[in-house]
């Protein structure tokens, strides 16, 4: 800064285009890449083609949406799934975050790491562990043969399959979610709670839940989010019918070449999504607030 | 009427610690003890054994005769004052209070009753509805004591409940916290490093080291006459002189007083207000260094002809200038020698503690 007169005249004018191009490289691209591309499906989904070649405004292609019992039935399989996991999700990863963030055994390092892993397996290598295990004639009908039991009726291709396929793969990123916001939680009152008299489950409903709250929140959000719209685990492990929203979509697509049908199918996906997505940020601003 | 005995208490942690070694004490009805150390001498492991969040790896904690020594803590009759960030954060200070007493089922208005009652005590009468994150320092360490307090355990605990406040808060709450626990005769057991808090507020003081007890007395008997040199240089100011005696005297660098003890090494502890000083031109026992003038009185600190640092309260600061040469005269020893008190001459009924207003 040699000299300070020159810069004195030049920033004011210089200096405000330059912040504002910061912003708004990102701002274009999240305009071109995510915002155009709704505009534009539901744009394209909202207007038919009249006989004389103009276009009318028209809600056809969800009134057969809503009115497809093949296509509800899809989507409330989906929902189904979602309820299913993210209620699953927190039974196990709620008990797996307090054991992590509760015990100082050394057993509890390894755990976190196990907890982990399942993030650092791409979910097609996944699926296909899933059913060289669980599948049928896979490792644990093998087992069960092996010692004179009947073959299990195997999840791969009901609905239980992506189920469990979910559930695994999300895992890692519920139980970082609840460890961070058991984090706040300081062990001065826990001990004071247990100090006062409360039980382990007095303790669990009227301490620490109340204060990861917000966590299961986001933590849920987070999971709900990701598999309403799960593709990988659903086509492979799911069954063929009802199918969940993702292969729907591309089945309509490619095999049905119904682009339209497939695009009204995706803005009813992101419809909810966005509902989820409301969660989330709601949840994010309380956070900030309190 | 609750009687705390602790019989023989050893804490060794798993990874080899030993943080509280036999340790065994008694705790009359209503009395408040004082658990005095450094940090790391095992106060809080202690502490948190009576409270039972540590199990002993042996010896024996009753409480009124009932042994208690691997009851969990929601079943003992305990209640522990944290140091800080113990306080439920998404209750509001009513509820805070009121969480013992609902997992005890106490009727609605009871709990109304009662915990009003105590934040009344506590001098936060009012406050019931308030978020406690609005709350200040003290008037939450206040919050923490009421909740504990409301339940009306037979011991009270506290952990250095007062460390993150500000020393005129600290004393302020001191005397609250003494007052309280006299009107309630509440049988007390106080964890501080620090040694103004102990002997402000203790009937009796533990001085701790190693997780072992170097003393236990009233905190004028563990000011005057410390057992051990530990006590002696951990409570007050002392000075703690390393010398010889031979054939009766004392010397140590050209300083020297008769000490009826026999011959070989030992440590010589006088109090700064024990020790006379005279100035001298010739035939100094020592060197004046710096003469600090707290008003009421005066510091001299001294180096002996070897460099020994000694301090010395002097009626009269204007007396003495640095580099002045002076005699020393101890109106009060105490003489050590492997770590205990051999000798102990003219106890001086001093007011109380003077030599703290520098501590
Ligand atoms: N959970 C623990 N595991 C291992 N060592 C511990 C644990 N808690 C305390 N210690 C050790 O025990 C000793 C006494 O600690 P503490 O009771 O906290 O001392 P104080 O409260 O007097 O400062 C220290 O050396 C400390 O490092
Ligand atoms: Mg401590």
């Amino acid at each position: 800064m040699t000299a300070p007169d020159q810069i004195g005249s030049v920033t004011p004018v210089r200096r405000r285009p330059y912040g504002l191009l910061l912003v708004a490289t990102p701002v274009l691209l999240v305009a071109w890449l995510v915002i155009w591309p709704i505009i534009s499906a539901v744009i394209q989904t909202a207007f038919v083609t009249t006989p004389d070649g103009g276009s009318a405004v028209s809600l056809e292609t969800y009134s057969f949406f809503f009115s497809d019992g093949y296509s509800l039935s899809n989507l409330s399989m989906t929902l189904w799934t979602t309820g299913v996991c993210a209620a699953l999700l927190l039974v196990v990863c709620l008990p797996i975050a307090l054991y992590l963030r509760f015990s100082d055994s050394k057993v509890a390092a390894y755990v976190q790491g196990l907890a982990i892993f399942p993030m650092f397996v791409p979910s097609i290598i996944l699926s296909f562990a899933f059913i060289r295990v669980l599948g049928p004639n896979g490792t644990v009908d093998l087992l069960l043969n092996s010692v004179g039991l009947p073959h299990i009726r195997s999840p791969y291709l009901t609905p239980w399959g992506p189920v469990i396929g979910l559930v695994w793969d999300n895992i890692p990123l519920t139980v970082l979610i609840l460890l961070s916001g058991l984090g706040n939680v300081s062990n001065q009152a826990v001990e004071a709670a247990r100090d006062v008299g409360a039980g382990k489950l007095a303790l669990l409903w009227h301490i620490i839940l109340p204060r990861i709250s917000n966590s299961i929140l986001v933590a849920i959000s987070f999971a709900v989010l990701g598999i309403f719209s799960a593709f990988t685990l659903p086509y492979i492990l799911g069954p063929a019918a009802p199918e969940m929203m993702g292969p729907f979509m591309q089945r309509t697509f490619r095999e049905l070449l119904e682009p339209k049908t497939a695009i009204t199918q995706a803005v009813v996906t992101f419809g909810f999504c966005i509902v989820f997505g409301l969660f989330y940020v709601r949840s994010v601003a309380k956070n900030r607030a309190a | 009427m609750s009687v705390l005995k602790i019989k023989d208490v050893s804490k060794i942690f798993p990874n080899g610690t030993t943080a509280v070694d036999s340790f065994s004490l008694d705790v009359a009805d209503g009395e408040l003890v004082c658990l005095l150390g450094p940090s790391g001498s095992g106060k809080s492991t202690l502490l948190r054994m009576v409270g039972g969040f540590e199990t002993p790896t042996s010896g024996l904690m009753t409480i009124d005769g009932e042994d208690i020594t691997r009851v969990p803590p929601e079943k003992r009759p305990t209640g522990m004052v944290f140091q800080s960030h113990a306080l439920w954060t998404h209750m509001n200070v009513f509820k805070n209070l009121a969480f013992g007493l609902k997992l005890r089922k106490v009727p609605a208005d009871e709990i109304k009753r009662r915990v009003e009652g105590v934040l009344e005590l506590v001098g936060l009468g009012g406050y019931g509805t308030r978020s406690v994150t609005q709350l200040s320092g003290g008037q939450q360490q206040r919050v923490a004591l009421a909740r504990s307090l409301v339940l009306e355990p037979k011991i009270l605990l506290l952990d250095e409940p007062f460390a993150s406040l500000d020393q005129h808060l600290r004393e302020r709450l001191r005397e609250e916290v003494r007052d309280i626990q006299q009107r309630l005769k509440i049988t007390t057991l106080f964890v501080t490093h620090g040694q103004d808090e102990a002997l402000s507020m203790a009937d009796r003081i533990v001085v701790m080291r190693d997780g072992k007890t170097e003393q236990i007395d009233r905190p004028d008997v563990v000011y005057r006459e410390p057992q051990t040199p530990f006590v002696a240089g951990f409570i007050g100011t002392m000075n703690l002189i390393e010398g010889v005696v031979s054939n009766g005297v004392f010397s140590k660098a050209g300083y020297a007083t008769p000490l009826p003890v026999s011959d070989g090494p030992v440590t010589l502890a006088v109090r700064p207000e024990s020790l006379d000083l005279s100035a001298v031109s010739q035939g100094s026992q020592g060197k004046v260094h710096r003469v600090t003038d707290y008003g009421t009185h005066g510091m001299v600190d001294l180096e002996l002809l070897d460099g020994t640092r000694v301090k010395a309260m002097v009626p009269h600061p204007d007396l003495f200038k640095p580099g002045q040469g002076v005699t020393l005269a101890p109106k009060a020893i105490a003489a050590y020698r492997d770590g205990r008190v051999i000798h102990r001459t003219g106890v001086v009924a001093t007011t109380a503690h003077p030599a703290l207003v520098d501590a």
